[in-house]
């Protein structure tokens, strides 16, 4: 059962209201923060836009960027102290607490890199080199799923299906009605891959949600399959995970877990980590970008790649004040979300009369919401000049999906918003997003009328 | 020193950069306000190791951090690539590159090296028994790089010693024709050569044209070259260097904030369309300057200030020439004051240095090893307020005369000392006295 479940335990928030967050109890000793400090954390966002789409560069508040910023002068001010004296602690001490955050046993399992793509670069090179070297035999498998993010299905290209790897992708159904349908696609997959035990499944990379279109999938059975069917490693891309759905290390079981702090868990961009569970075979994971600390150890490696902006890194501690000030921490922030980005999400598909791209149960804290047909999405282009004038015209940035239909499919909805919900959100945001798109439907729109 | 007369780099280098007409240039205070930022209290003479980034610059990238904060998806699609291309097209320019798509922005040489090394260890798979030709003092992250990439992948590597104290490029030029020939013998074939343009410790310029024209002669497959110190401390024309890569850091010579450099491919060099960023995103294949310029969410904004940067530098009385010639003139300047006071030497001539110098410690610091030059390093720091990089030099030949020495014995220990626009000649005095005291008071600590 997958863990993300379980941010919707407890009471449903049926409070309607637009302010959501909680006005502080008179009688509690410390009160939460207020919505007037949430929108002047988020002062700096642009007013004119209604931001629907944190899931693709997150955003960061104010006072963080104020303690980043002090640590950037920090290191302008006498940039050797700070290399000889602060770095590696400051370093360490975010290593630590994203080592608490997600239940990892040893600190030594958690690296600190730029970005869920570069933790790919990672631990695909190594295929890489496993193959070069001979420990893996030409003609062995990679398995990914077929919504597998762009940079990592070309990671994967440059250093797997180069090396002499072989490629499975598991399609998935979208529009999605239950997990089940995952698993199955899955195993039907890995059988492909196993071909009879001809061959060796290598790796399998799964995402922890997907990004376009975006469903949670239940990577705990996916990480037990695996297990049961002798896949040597497998690596979860949660790009979105930290601070969007429940990331616990043992209970998901993989060999290698990174996740993107800057989407979910307000830190500026960027800065991501890599879990790597300790094992021998883990040994020879590196950073590509070599440097004086090469062979010791990925976390080591990765917290020196040369001379750079490290602020972004070292600020994670005070990310966690910052959640601290929300009711039930960033557990709370998460069920808020989700429970808000499901309501909308469910608001907007009645007022155009359409579906959802999966259950609630089956999404954290972004949901697909089918768009009317009458907009003639017919191409991933068309996605890109309808969310184009979205933004031009009618200031709400959210992006847009092609679902391609399928052979004999008739009358099936073919594009897909995949709108978020994050703590500076509004329901005028989304009520602006409603209306733009009657407006659009209304005025008898349609994606080839608009010029390249 | 003229810029036509620079024995540094060889023929006239075009001016490329338009110089606005100013009415004055910067001021001494308008100077201090720019660098207010830096400690007080401390003599920073070792702008070679991290650089710096003028207050007007810091506020330019403060702006790109906000516009992308407020609306990232905008800046993504409309904001980040033509600017990313404004840079690079300044920085064409300024290298007199013959095509944009020669030039990346990329993070740091660091990087750079890591791009060039795993192009060659993707050839050398099937390549055994050749050679990558690289100086002994190269800095550590580069040859951890070829460790990495090209020695795991078999190739072997051949080391040439850098000569130091130098007094002239051809000392160095024959050692290098010394290691080019053990790298070739056997009948080997040499795949790379990586030349440093300015070495980092010890520190002194190297003959780059020449080298490279001997490698061509000589039959090397490519020719890296590592000049993380070169822009803005020497003029660079990568026509008359003529190598196949060309790497160098922004942030330490050219007053971008941390962090960014420019890496040149040659376009005639076949493997340059074999060449790519090892953090791979959906730009894969779309050339390096593409791939460079999106390697997943992060701050970009070091690479989109280069505007803002030549605007700085051209408030400055010569522009960029005009910094590069009295960083060179005031460095060489202290370090003879600094000789001269301590009864040292210098570890080469000024002609082979442009603004860093190495100068001699006096021997009776015994400075016989890295250790103790970390040590005193970080003395120097904490005790007296000194930045300042030492170099430990092993006697190679005992107590010969052809060791560098001073009054009291062999001289084992260098001081890197750099100058930039920032520096003042309190600096350099400060660190004279901090050395002088030591030797006074402190000398039976340092054994």
């Amino acid at each position: 059962m997958a863990t993300h479940d379980n941010h919707l335990n407890g009471e449903t928030d049926t409070n309607s209201n637009t302010h959501l967050a909680k006005k502080p109890k008179l009688s509690s000793p410390s009160s939460f923060i207020t919505l007037s400090e949430i929108q002047s954390e988020f002062s700096h966002h642009d007013p004119a836009i209604a931001r629907i789409n944190n899931g693709s560069f997150g955003c960061c508040p104010a006072s963080i960027i104020e303690a980043q910023q002090l640590l950037q002068l920090d290191y302008l001010r006498q940039p050797d102290h700070f290399y000889f004296n602060n770095l590696k602690p400051g370093i360490l001490e975010s290593r630590t607490f994203i080592k608490q955050l997600i239940n990892a046993h040893h600190v030594d399992e958690v690296s600190i890199v730029d970005n869920a793509t570069t933790a790919a670069a990672i631990v695909l090179q190594r295929v890489a080199w496993a193959f070069a070297e001979g420990h893996f035999d030409k003609g062995d498998v990679a398995i990914m799923l077929h919504y597998a993010y762009g940079a990592v299905k070309k990671s994967i290209e440059a250093y797997v299906t180069r090396a002499g790897g072989c490629v499975i992708e598991v399609q998935l159904p979208f529009p999605v009605n239950s997990t089940d349908e995952i698993v199955h696609e899955f195993r039907k997959a890995l059988e492909r891959g196993k071909e009879n035990g001809r061959r060796r499944v290598r790796l399998a990379v799964i995402d922890h949600i997907t990004s376009m279109p975006s469903v949670v999938i239940p990577i705990k059975e996916l990480v037990g399959i695996c297990r049961e069917e002798g896949v040597d490693q497998v690596f979860v891309d949660a790009a979105h995970g930290i601070g969007c759905t429940d990331v616990d290390m043992q209970d998901i079981g993989a060999d290698f877990y990174t996740s993107n702090l800057h989407k979910w868990f307000f830190c500026p961009p960027s800065v991501a980590f890599l879990y790597s569970r300790r094992s021998p075979s883990c040994l020879d994971l590196h950073h590509p970008v070599v440097s004086h600390e090469y062979g010791n150890g990925l976390a080591v490696e990765s917290a020196w790649i040369g001379t750079r902006d490290y602020s972004s890194q070292l600020v994670v501690p005070k990310v966690l004040e910052f959640v601290k000030r929300f009711e039930g921490g960033i557990d709370g922030i998460k069920k808020r979300n989700h429970d808000n980005v499901v309501e909308m999400g469910q608001m907007l598909a009645k007022a155009w009369g359409t579906n959802l791209g999966c259950p609630p149960e089956m999404c954290a804290s972004m949901i697909m919401v089918g768009l009317p047909a009458s907009l003639g999405i017919s191409s991933d282009l068309d996605t890109l000049k309808l969310r184009t004038h979205l933004r031009g015209n009618f200031g709400v940035e959210v992006p847009i999906y092609y679902r391609a239909p399928k052979d004999e499919e008739v009358g099936v909805t073919t594009g897909y918003a995949r709108i978020s919900y994050q703590v500076y959100n509004k329901v005028e945001d989304y009520t602006k997003f409603r209306d733009a798109i009657n407006q659009l439907v209304c005025d008898g729109f349609t994606c080839a009328l608009l010029s390249k | 020193m003229d810029k036509e007369e620079d024995p540094r780099n060889g023929d006239d280098h075009v001016t490329a950069t338009k110089k606005p007409k100013l009415i004055r240039f910067i001021t001494d205070s308008e100077l201090r306000s720019e660098f207010s930022h830096h400690e007080a209290g401390v003599a920073r003479i070792n702008n070679g190791s991290f650089g710096c980034c003028p207050g007007s610059v810091l506020a330019a990238q403060r702006s790109w951090q906000l516009r992308f904060l407020q609306q990232p998806d905008h800046f993504y699609f409309s904001t980040l690539r033509p600017n990313l291309l404004r840079s690079r097209a300044l920085i064409q320019t300024l290298i007199n590159a013959h095509h944009i798509d020669e030039v990346s922005l990329v993070d740091n040489a660091t990087t750079a090296a890591a791009i060039v090394l795993q192009q060659i260890g993707r050839r050398y798979a099937h390549y055994r028994n050749d050679t990558v030709v690289m100086f002994r003092c190269a800095f550590p992250a580069v040859k951890k790089s070829i460790q990495a990439y090209v020695t795991r992948a078999g190739a072997s590597v051949v080391e040439v010693d850098l000569p130091f104290p130098v007094s002239s490029n051809s000392e160095i030029i024959a050692e290098f024709r010394k290691g080019l020939s053990r790298a070739k013998s056997d009948s080997r074939k040499v795949r790379l050569a990586i030349i440093d343009h300015i070495t980092s410790m010890p520190s002194v310029v190297i003959p780059v044209r020449e080298l490279v024209h001997i490698c061509r002669e000589e039959g090397v497959e490519q020719v890296f070259v590592d000049a993380a110190h070169a822009i803005g401390s020497v003029p660079i024309d990568v026509q008359q260097i003529g190598a196949d890569f060309y790497v160098s850091n922004l942030y330490k010579w050219f007053f971008a904030p941390p962090s960014v450099a420019f890496l040149y491919c040659r376009k005639s060099n076949p493997s340059s369309c074999e060449t790519h960023h090892p953090v791979v995103s959906h730009e894969y294949g779309n050339g390096l300057p593409v791939e460079s310029s999106w390697i997943g969410t992060r701050d970009y904004t070091p690479h989109l200030v280069v505007p803002a940067i030549l605007e700085f530098v051209n408030r400055f009385e010569g522009g960029s020439e005009g910094i590069m010639r009295r960083n060179h003139e005031e460095v060489a300047r202290m370090g003879k004051m600094l000789a001269e006071a301590w009864g040292t030497s210098l570890g080469s001539p000024p002609e082979m240095c442009a603004s860093m110098m190495m100068v001699g410690l006096p021997s009776k610091l015994h400075v016989s090893s890295d250790d103790d030059a970390t040590r005193l390093r970080s003395h120097l720091r904490d005790k007296y307020g000194v930045e300042v990089p030492i170099y430990h030099r092993a006697p190679k030949n005992g107590e010969s005369e052809s060791e560098p020495r001073d009054e009291h014995g062999l001289i084992t220990g260098y001081a890197r000392i750099s100058h930039q626009v920032y520096n003042r000649i309190e600096d350099y005095y400060k660190f004279r006295d901090a050395i002088n005291r030591i030797i006074l008071e402190e000398t039976n600590l340092m054994e």
